[in-house]
């Protein structure tokens, strides 16, 4: 029997004093997209930061792609070696780069050549959808929408084996929300991208996921 | 929301009445008659004679070498504090601050004791200065990666090693607080005086003591006083400039928490601490208690010292207190103040904070010593005053950012329900900031304590403070008796320090 390219069985991560997630199992095939659906606080973003390997799991095992990449209390694959692309719910853009900056700072930690970094760059950003003349501005001089295009794009240079949106539509308007949905939902399609994303929103559950599971 | 008739504005504006008496005319005295002697020094080609020139090359290196050192050690331990997960952090944190309680001079004594032959040259008094200092540094530093939002780390983290990420991420943001209290770190180094004092290392805030204190020539002392001022001015200014009211921070408001992937340096890190600790606490300290020993008794000796000791208690205990006062009343009122208003005090503050005790001393001279302010001048007031000069400024800072984590709302309720302005400060204000009025007071009775360069110069005649007396003495006491007096000192500034962290360790553990 072939593995799930994810898989987590029994995770639990419990913070003192806060939430977390108790025991979750959860197998995602490859070109999968699921999408984890639930209230505030019920663990959904530890869940993606086990799995992206930012917190170590108290118990339970994650594999990736047939590698165990953390055990209970252990990281085996640290984070930079998981090959997955994370869009976090603030985008978590760095202040003091450029927007070519921060996917180009992506780029070359992947690994890519320099000779081949601007030709990857160039075509992500089109994917993306970023506009060329956005490339020398920093976050703060670009709009939400702006920002967040250039958020996925930082993800997706480095031809990720997994992407992890959590709450990626959140703080937008309905407007903006509707058309990024459908962008994102076409290059997710696109690049045949294996997803998990979290939100508490079922209309982004819909658009984005294959398949839904609910946290309560 | 408070009327221009209410009781704020009396207040407020008294404060900044006796602010700018206390604080700002000492400096626009200097400042003044800067102007006038530059022109006599410039015609007579005194400004930058060959010896000048040595002095402020010495004073340059004293000042670049201990910010350089003093910034590689506290950036190194401000991260180790920010980001990764230490056993038992707060106590660690007040045992790494420590040394920037310690009187400077009493930081050099130690290092004589321990090594004679290098404590007396530039270097040693670089080494003891970078003790006394880098908790400076380690403070910013903790502050400003605090702030950082961890997931920008996080963000990189999965892309690339923790080494690449503190140099392409962790670093860049945290770089302006870092440059900033490293240029402050300069000023301070430049405008201290006990140190190179106690060493002979001759740089321009020993000469001005000595044109001023043993050559009687206050126009020499002015005129040696201007390069140290414009580059204390400028540097300062730049550092203000750079991160403002942020080089101080209150933890309210602080979000930054330890990373994993950092984990993997905390044995080195716990190494390096440890090691740290012991060559910048344990050693000048057991140096001090040895020494101490080896007079007839050290009680003796402290009992010899009682009018010294009762009087520099004394005087640090109303200093302290004046500093608050005066510190809550201007820090409130720009904690209050529009931004960009707020932004300018703040550098003026820091620059004020920055100006040499020397010069501050002189210019106090300059104001108080005429016939009409004779009791003032000829009396203990002129050290409360000396004080207030020095440490008003980084009390009004510190109090600032305490303020402002207080919402403005709560005064509007109180104001909706009725209460004055009085009463809201009484009943609403200072109350959700005692733990800091509390810390504002213990720094500045600590800084008192140890005040020696303004004081020197100010103190009336037959007046003596601990530290006056403990550096007189190093001329022409045995070793020991000064350094029971050192130690006596050392103890007195470290109860404070350790009862603050006391507090801090009960409230992190509720």
């Amino acid at each position: 029997m072939t593995l799930p390219f994810l898989r987590l069985t029994s995770i639990t991560k419990q913070y003192r004093g806060r939430g977390g997630i108790r025991n979750v199992s959860l197998d995602v095939c490859a070109g999968e997209s699921v999408v984890v659906l639930g209230p505030s606080g019920s663990g959904k973003t530890t869940m993606l930061r086990v799995i992206a390997g930012l917190e170590r799991p108290d118990a339970g095992e994650i594999w990736l792609d047939g590698r165990r990449v953390a055990g209970p209390r252990r990281i085996e694959v640290p984070a930079n070696e998981r090959r997955i692309g994370l869009v976090f719910q603030d985008l978590a853009l760095w202040p003091h780069l450029t927007v070519r900056g921060n996917v180009d700072f992506a780029a070359s930690s992947s690994g890519l050549a320099r000779a081949d970094r601007d030709a990857r760059i160039e075509e992500i950003l089109r994917l993306c959808r970023v506009d060329r003349a956005l490339v020398d501005r920093y976050p703060h001089q670009l709009s939400g929408g702006e920002q967040q295009r250039v958020a996925l794009a930082r993800a997706l240079v480095g031809s990720p084996r997994l992407l992890l949106l959590d709450e990626p539509f959140s703080g937008l308007d309905r407007e903006l929300r509707g058309a990024l949905r459908a962008e994102l939902a076409a290059l997710r399609h696109h690049l045949r991208l294996t997803a998990v994303s979290v939100t508490h929103d079922p209309d982004d559950a819909e658009a984005l996921g294959d398949r839904r599971i609910t946290f309560s | 929301m408070w009327g221009l008739r209410s009781s704020r504005t009396v207040v407020v504006v008294g404060a900044a009445v006796v602010f700018v008496i206390v604080c700002v005319l000492p400096l626009l005295y200097m400042l003044s008659s800067a102007v006038a002697t530059l022109r006599d020094a410039v015609s007579d080609g005194a400004l930058l004679d060959s010896r000048q020139r040595r002095l402020l090359s010495n004073t340059m290196l004293l000042g670049a070498g201990t910010a350089a050192l003093a910034t590689v050690v506290g950036a190194t331990l401000g991260f180790a504090l920010a980001r990764i997960a230490l056993p038992f952090k707060a106590a660690v944190r007040i045992a790494l601050a420590a040394p920037a309680v310690l009187p400077p001079y009493v930081v050099a004594l130690a290092w004589v004791y321990l090594d004679g032959g290098f404590a007396y040259t530039l270097g040693g008094a670089i080494a003891a200065l970078t003790v006394v200092f880098y908790p400076l540094s380690m403070l910013a530093t903790e502050v400003a990666l605090r702030r950082i939002e961890p997931r920008l780390e996080e963000a990189a983290l999965i892309m690339t090693t923790p080494a690449r990420v503190l140099r392409r991420i962790t670093l860049p943001l945290a770089a302006p607080s870092v440059m900033s209290a490293a240029l402050v770190i300069f000023v301070l180094a430049i405008s201290e005086f006990s140190v190179p004092g106690l060493l002979r290392v001759p740089v321009f805030t020993t000469e001005v003591f000595t044109a001023f204190a043993a050559l009687y020539d206050f126009g020499r002392a002015t005129m040696l006083a201007i390069p140290l001022l414009v580059v204390s001015i400028v540097v300062a200014s730049v550092a203000a400039m750079l991160v403002g009211g942020r080089l101080i921070a209150t933890r309210r408001g602080v979000r930054g928490a330890p990373l994993e992937a950092f984990d993997a340096w905390r044995t080195a890190i716990v190494v390096v601490i440890v090691l740290w600790l012991f060559a910048a606490v344990v050693l000048p300290v057991t140096a001090l208690a040895r020494e101490a020993g080896r007079s007839v008794s050290v009680l003796a000796v402290v009992r010899d010292s009682g009018d010294a000791i009762v009087n520099s208690l004394s005087l640090a205990l109303a200093g302290a207190s004046a500093v608050t006062m005066l510190g809550v009343c201007v820090g409130y009122a720009r904690a209050r103040a529009r931004a960009t208003v707020g932004a300018v005090l703040d550098a003026c503050w820091i620059v004020l904070f920055t100006v040499p005790s020397t010069v501050v001393g002189i210019g106090l001279i300059g104001i108080w010593n005429r016939p009409a302010l004779g009791d003032v001048y000829g009396s203990s007031a002129m050290l409360v005053l000396g004080y207030l000069a020095r440490f008003a400024p980084v009390a009004a800072l510190v109090v600032a950012a305490t303020v402002r984590s207080v919402p403005e709302s709560h005064e509007e309720a109180a104001a909706a329900a009725g209460a004055g302005w009085l009463r809201t400060m009484g009943r609403v204000v200072l109350p959700q900031i005692r733990i800091g009025l509390l810390a504002v007071w213990v720094i500045a009775f600590i800084l008192a304590f140890g005040e020696i360069g303004t004081s020197i110069l100010v103190a009336p005649p037959g007046e003596s403070t601990l530290p006056i007396r403990v550096y007189t003495l190093t001329a022409n006491a045995p070793p020991g008796h000064v350094a029971a007096l050192a130690l006596f000192q050392s103890l007195v500034v470290l109860c404070p320090l350790i009862m603050l962290g006391l507090i801090a360790l009960t409230r992190e553990s509720r």
